[in-house]
């Protein structure tokens, strides 16, 4: 795979504080790359660094094999944070006003609809909603078909149906070869979008994997939680188990679904009534907690 | 695509956003006019009493314009830098291939287009007052040159001010100044002889006496046009560097 995206040891400072701090990191053509991390991690920093738009204290980027400055812009795209175009335009002016920068784009009618927004063509930018707005910032994204593509949370105020509608269309564009940055802080976003996730924190990249290496190493194992008749802070005696009390309930950790039943009989041979038992399988966003839940706490990869 | 192309995308989107904005509209076209009904319609002065408004109304035609030619590059250019700035439309821009000269070019000629339609509705207003001066040719050199000039010092200030209201008050800040000590309203016997050399340092005085020569008293308008347009040349250029089209 050829790397489309390099950062190597980048650095950024904003007077005393280090925004990026010596990130390492490379995503090749057609990967899915989410970075995920808390507020102030540096997400949008780097972001700025890998596209040209600041350029970094330390260290080099590649975009497309050149310097970001260098890169061929035609294939790039870039939907920036907090992104706020021109209001007093319609979604189809908008989208046609950045199409027309490009040499070769797409009818913006048609990249509207495909976020969804084929009925608001017409619809001044400034009128539509907020999960609107940033559809209508998606297809502005998009409607140059980039090669590589940035999306600073690209699904920040959009409803759950309008978040899924864009999964699909990056979904698509990722099927069709289009290399994809993404920052976000929806761990179910990432986890369903990506190929590798990063996990910035403090400017420093803190674990790197794809989400299955990430929730296997960080997000702790299956659980079955019991919930009793009242709260208790002390653990029932259960034989041959080892459950902790949480403000879920009872969890029984590493329990695989063929061991529930092993379980449930040993609380009735142990006299233990509950009303109610949940078991689910660690998540990438248990990852995260893990490893970013307490900042402070993150053992940093250098 | 051609950079043209892209210039017009540009200029095609800042013209449909201009003409959406009630506001803008009616500070470009019809303020300046207010003023010429005020000052050239109602108020009466007698001439060569020697102080304000004591010309013919024909004198004060460089100073109708240059409402229109100072206030609106300078309030509008630097209020759009500073919007794209907080709304980071820069960022975006800095990654299409879109070039920041491009960028002021297109907006520069939506400004230029505004302001001589503009100016062509103020002349009307001062026929119809009674004033006589001529339509010369210069004018169509003069306005859009001084436009140009200061489309880059709004960009500038668009550029460094503190946000959309910063822009603007920094904007009417130089331009309120700039617009009454440019041999504009008042003519420069009024001033102490120590300040007159000051009124040189002034790019709009340039434009005033070019105006002024061209359309009413004669004299030199080759020197003060070339003045205007080297002026134009600089700001755009430099204009053209302040953009803070990366951060």
């Amino acid at each position: 795979m050829t790397p489309v995206v390099v950062a190597d040891a980048v650095e950024k400072a904003y007077g005393d504080t280090a925004a990026v701090d010596g990130v390492s990191l490379s995503v090749d053509e057609g990967e899915v790359f989410a970075l995920v991390g808390p507020n102030g991690a540096g997400k949008t920093t780097l972001v700025r660094c890998l596209t040209g738009t600041t350029t970094p204290d330390g260290g080099s980027v590649e975009l497309l094999g050149d310097a970001p400055a260098d890169a061929n812009d035609q294939r790039v795209g870039l939907l920036p944070q907090d992104f706020q175009p021109p209001d007093r335009l319609t979604a189809g002016e908008l989208v046609g006003y950045y199409a027309g920068l490009y040499d070769d784009a797409r009818d913006p009618a048609a990249v509207l609809s495909d976020v969804g927004l084929d009925a608001d063509n017409d619809t001044w930018y400034g009128d539509l909603s907020g999960g609107e707005q940033r559809r209508a910032c998606v297809a502005a994204a998009l409607v140059n078909s980039p090669d590589v593509l940035f999306l600073d949370e690209p699904t920040t105020a959009v409803d759950p149906a309008g978040r899924r509608a864009l999964w699909r269309v990056f979904e698509e564009l990722a099927e069709s070869g289009t290399t994809i940055f993404l920052t976000t802080h929806d761990m179910a976003e990432a986890e369903r979008l990506a190929d590798r996730v990063a996990l910035l924190a403090d400017g420093r990249v803190a674990a790197t994997g794809t989400p299955r290496e990430l929730v296997a190493e960080h997000g702790g194992r299956p659980r079955l939680v019991v919930e009793l008749p009242e709260e208790t802070e002390t653990a029932p005696d259960v034989p041959g188990f080892s459950p902790e009390v949480t403000r879920e309930g009872v969890v029984f950790s590493d329990v695989a679904p063929e061991g529930i039943g092993e379980v449930v009989a040993a609380l009735d041979d142990a006299g233990v009534d509950f009303e109610a038992l949940s078991w689910r399988e660690p998540t990438l966003e248990d990852a995260y907690l893990a490893l970013a839940g307490d900042v402070e706490g993150v053992e940093v990869q250098r | 695509m051609s950079r043209l192309a892209r210039i017009r995308a540009e200029a095609t989107a800042t013209y449909r956003t201009f003409l959406r904005r009630r506001t803008a509209v009616f500070f470009t076209f019809f303020f300046p006019v207010l003023l010429i009904v005020i000052f050239a319609g109602l108020v009466r002065t007698t001439s060569g009493s020697g102080g304000l408004f004591t010309e013919p109304t024909a004198y004060y035609v460089p100073a109708y314009l240059a409402t229109v030619v100072l206030f609106t590059p300078l309030s509008r250019v630097g209020s759009t830098v500073a919007r794209h700035r907080e709304g980071n439309r820069f960022e975006k821009l800095s990654t299409t291939p879109l070039t920041r000269a491009e960028w002021l070019a297109a907006h520069t000629l939506v400004n230029v287009a505004l302001i001589a339609a503009a100016c062509a509705v103020l002349l009307v207003a001062l026929l119809a007052t009674g004033a006589s001066f001529a339509l010369s040719p210069w004018l169509a050199v003069l306005v859009p040159a001084t436009s140009v000039a200061f489309c880059g010092v709004g960009a500038v200030i668009g550029s460094y001010a503190d946000g959309q209201d910063g822009a603007i008050a920094a904007s009417n800040g130089i331009a309120l100044p700039v617009l009454f000590l440019s041999e504009t309203f008042v003519q420069p016997e009024l001033f102490p002889a120590w300040f007159r050399p000051v009124v040189d340092l002034s790019p709009l005085a340039y434009f005033a006496r070019g105006v002024r020569a061209a359309t009413y008293s004669g004299g030199d308008v080759t020197t003060n046009a070339a003045v205007v347009v080297a002026l134009a040349v600089v700001a755009f250029a430099v204009g053209t560097l302040a953009i803070p089209w990366t951060e």
